[in-house]
């Protein structure tokens, strides 16, 4: 009974993204054409590279709050820097990405601040430096620079956009990390028993901060290719990202309470929002309804995945 | 004796590995003082805990004045006239002394749906008189004092005594250990002004307190009740013995294995001071020698242990590790320098239970099976396989989650990781805590095996007996100091009564 319902936990998602397809294909065929899958893939990947950084951050039971204003930060500081700098505003922008996971980690570990404070307050930093970035207005990035410098993360390659390879080329690298590493290991050891690995003599606050700036890094990485897609930057760009992304890693199947996870579950939950918003949209919900939908699914998949009975105190 | 009005018949309580409580009966007369005492791990806790509806019997009976009763939870048990005082409090401290003393207990204060401060604040300086305790009922308890907040804790467990109709039973777990003398003398005052209305069940390590304030003992030991003697006629010596029953034997701990220790000293600490934990502590450990602490709850062995493991920071002292100073931050410090810690609370501190025995064992000495960033699985595993059969680990494969093993093997997975990790020191803290018998006998054989490679270990036992049996030498702890220090060879160990003498 047990191991059945293990392997249900596991497939679960997956099955819950074969029927929404499913559904949706049905409403409308057009769905199911090659063209359209990838569109929708790809549409997809931008969310997915904002969760995934995310996905080891509450596999170690902590939570970043931050990405959101982030990916936007670093949109604009691409947007604005890419005319001077040239192709060195990506790192540039992902840098900004490096800096605030950083900072967030810190804070939260050194300070011994809990992370949705410490995240929550350098997101209000970062959102204020996009501004500043930005001088508060949305940019534009002129098109033959986007060719130049954007082409990675905007074009096709074998008939495939390329903001799906510029996924799967992180979601292969931060599986490995995850897998084969020693800070994928204490990662998923944070999170399933905090004081073991503490006592186990291993400085945990180092792979925490380091857990942190790689989810800032991801963030960064999302808002580059955000940016190209939309082929401007702006302050309030990622808006509405937040809760799609987290909703994104616990669909997946990621334990909110840590221990339990991988980025390969982000993805599939990431595919799972994105369907359900397209099912929206087909069914003619409101985009500004859709939101509410996505607080449902939190809930709703938090409820599942999480052994509640195990859990004396809910905070 | 009448009925007696709070009364136990035949109950047994296991946990995983351990049988906590064993057929123990157990009885209390109306107004009786009664007092419980036996080593640390005797069942003493358990047992109350079984009274207070913290823990379930596995079989036997609990009779309130002669009916049997069910008590599922402390709040039944505060409903059935049975209140405790806890040895680790259970005031919260963000409330104030008032609301603590009627927490769960406010309806009899409400008015017009809302709790009445001043009828509420009224009552409790009603209590707090009867302790003579002259505070504020409106202050917060983390203003207070330890030893104020306990008798907080005691006019809590006292105000059922005029909330309840009838009589009650107050359990007293360790009541005085944080407590000055006058504030004890106080509590055994009104302990016995208290007598025509309730009674007690009194827990102390102090074993004169007990015979002072107690009318009837009852001594346990290995969860049984051994003995029930008046106190009037008992003396702090045969308490002692009858504590520590049974004569050692020699080969239980592999006696005959014990190596001198070289002269080559591994760990030296000099004036080792951690402010309301331990002052002054100063010793040397040698290669290859097993140097056993002993002390109740409280004397300050826990803390210093975990001093020396990093996990926390002394206030003053020095401490050497092979002739050079250290001072440890965080564990991982410590464990860089050679010194780990097998810790009490195995499955907190000592496991990540969702991780593979392999998992587990590399924890400690991760970096070693990393080549170009990846870990190298199958030399885990290869070292992991090693380790399973030398330390004979029961498990099914290196890959099974080590919380489904038994504890015996949990803990043997602990001491491979520290071996894996080559420490020079290792501290065992209760290392044999909720295993059972053939696993104890297993990690003392694994102990002899470390030493006799010239590991030097510090053991915290959890029993007096295990610690006499193990050492080669026994630093005895009260209050935070070291009262003795004895040497313990093969064939001329100390008796555990020359011991508990410097203890209690």
């Amino acid at each position: 009974m047990r191991a059945m319902r293990q392997r249900l936990d596991t497939w679960l998602p997956l099955i819950v993204l074969g029927v929404l397809v499913l559904a949706v294909g049905l409403y409308d065929r057009t769905f199911f054409s090659l063209g359209n899958v990838l569109e929708v893939t790809a549409d997809t990947m931008t969310l997915f590279l904002m969760a995934s950084g995310v996905t080891l951050v509450i596999m170690m039971g902590g939570i970043d709050l931050s990405v959101q204003a982030v990916a936007s930060m670093t949109s604009c500081i691409l947007a604005v820097y890419l005319p001077e700098l040239g192709f060195f505003a990506i790192p540039f922008a992902v840098l900004g990405g490096i800096v605030a996971g950083f900072v967030g980690g810190y804070v939260s570990t050194r300070l011994r601040i809990p992370s949705f404070i410490a995240t929550l307050a350098v997101s209000g930093a970062v959102l204020s430096a996009g501004y500043w970035f930005s001088e508060t207005r949305s940019i534009n990035i002129p098109g033959e620079l986007s060719q130049k410098y954007l082409s990675w993360a905007v074009g096709n390659f074998l008939g495939v956009p390329n903001e799906i390879w510029v996924g799967a080329f992180f979601l292969v690298l931060l599986s490995l990390v995850l897998g084969l590493t020693p800070f994928g290991r204490v990662v998923r050891g944070i999170g399933a028993q905090e004081r073991a690995v503490i006592a186990s003599g291993i400085d945990v606050d180092r792979v925490k901060i380091a857990a942190y700036t790689l989810s800032g890094t991801m963030a960064g990485i999302a808002g580059v290719v955000m940016a190209a897609r939309l082929g401007s930057g702006s302050p309030t760009l990622a808006n509405e990202f937040l809760l799609p992304a987290i909703a994104s890693i616990v669909v997946g199947g990621t334990a909110i309470t840590g221990g339990v996870g991988s980025v390969w579950r982000t993805f599939v939950g990431a595919l799972i929002v994105q369907v359900v918003r397209i099912g929206m949209t087909f069914m003619g919900v409101s985009v500004f309804a859709q939101q509410i939908v996505f607080g449902v699914i939190l809930v709703a998949a938090v409820a599942v995945t999480m052994d509640r009975n195990k859990v004396l105190v809910i905070k | 004796m009448s009925v007696p009005v709070l009364e136990i018949r035949g109950v047994s309580k296991s946990f995983p590995g351990v049988k906590a409580l064993d057929d123990v009966s157990f009885a209390i007369a109306r107004g009786e003082v009664v007092g419980l005492i036996g080593e640390n791990g005797a069942g003493k806790s358990t047992l109350l805990k079984i009274l207070n509806g913290v823990y379930q019997p596995d079989s036997g009976e609990i009779l309130v004045d002669g009916r049997s009763v069910s008590v599922a939870s402390p709040r039944q048990a505060f409903d059935s006239g049975i209140a405790m005082v806890f040895q680790e409090q259970s005031i919260l401290p963000t409330l104030t002394v008032a609301e603590n003393i009627f927490l769960g207990r406010e309806e009899e204060f409400i008015r017009f749906g809302l709790i009445s401060r001043s009828r509420m604040h009224a009552a409790a300086a009603e209590e707090l008189r009867k302790v003579h305790l002259d505070i504020d009922p409106g202050m917060r308890c983390a203003d207070l004092a330890f030893a104020a907040r306990q008798m907080v804790e005691i006019a809590k467990a006292l105000s059922l005594n005029s909330r309840i109709k009838g009589h009650v039973t107050i359990l007293l777990d360790e009541p005085t250990s944080v407590l000055e003398q006058k504030e004890v003398d106080l509590l055994f005052r009104i302990i016995r002004d208290l007598r025509d209305r309730a009674s007690f069940v009194f827990i102390s390590h102090r074993l004169e307190e007990v015979l002072d304030i107690s009318d009837r003992v009852y001594v346990m030991r290995d969860g049984k009740v051994v003995k029930e003697l008046s106190a009037r006629s008992a003396s702090v010596k045969d308490l002692h013995q009858l504590m520590v029953g049974r004569q050692l034997h020699h080969e239980y701990y592999r006696e005959a294995r014990q190596v001198p220790p070289s002269p080559a000293v591994v760990l030296a600490a000099e004036g080792l001071s951690r402010h309301g934990a331990f002052h002054d502590v100063s010793f040397d450990l040698h290669e290859g020698e097993v140097l056993g602490i002993a002390g109740v709850v409280g004397s300050g062995r826990e803390d210093l242990a975990r001093c020396l493991a990093g996990h926390r920071r002394p206030d003053s002292g020095t401490l050497h590790i092979a002739g050079a100073a250290v001072r440890f931050a965080a564990p991982h410090e410590a464990a860089g320098a050679g010194v780990g810690l097998v810790p009490a609370e195995r499955k907190v501190e000592g496991l990540v239970a969702p991780f593979s025995v392999a998992e587990n064992m590399t924890l400690a000495a991760l970096p070693r099976f990393v080549s170009h960033g990846a870990i190298r699985f199958a030399a885990e595993l290869g070292v992991a396989r090693d380790w399973i059969e030398r330390l004979k680990i029961k498990t099914p494969s290196p890959d099974t989650m080590v919380g489904s093993l038994s504890g015996g093997n949990q803990q043997k997975v602990v001491l491979a990781k520290w071996r894996i990790a080559g420490v020079r020191v290792l501290i065992l803290d209760h290392p044999t805590r909720g295993i059972d018998v053939g696993a104890k006998e297993d990690v003392y054989d694994l102990i002899r095996d470390m030493t006799a490679e010239g590991l030097a270990v510090i053991l915290l036992g959890d029993t007096l007996e295990e610690v006499i049996g193990l050492s080669s030498r026994i630093l005895v702890m009260r209050d935070g100091a070291i009262t003795a220090r004895l040497d313990a060879p093969p064939g001329g160990k100390p008796r555990q009564v020359d011991i508990l003498r410097h203890m209690v």
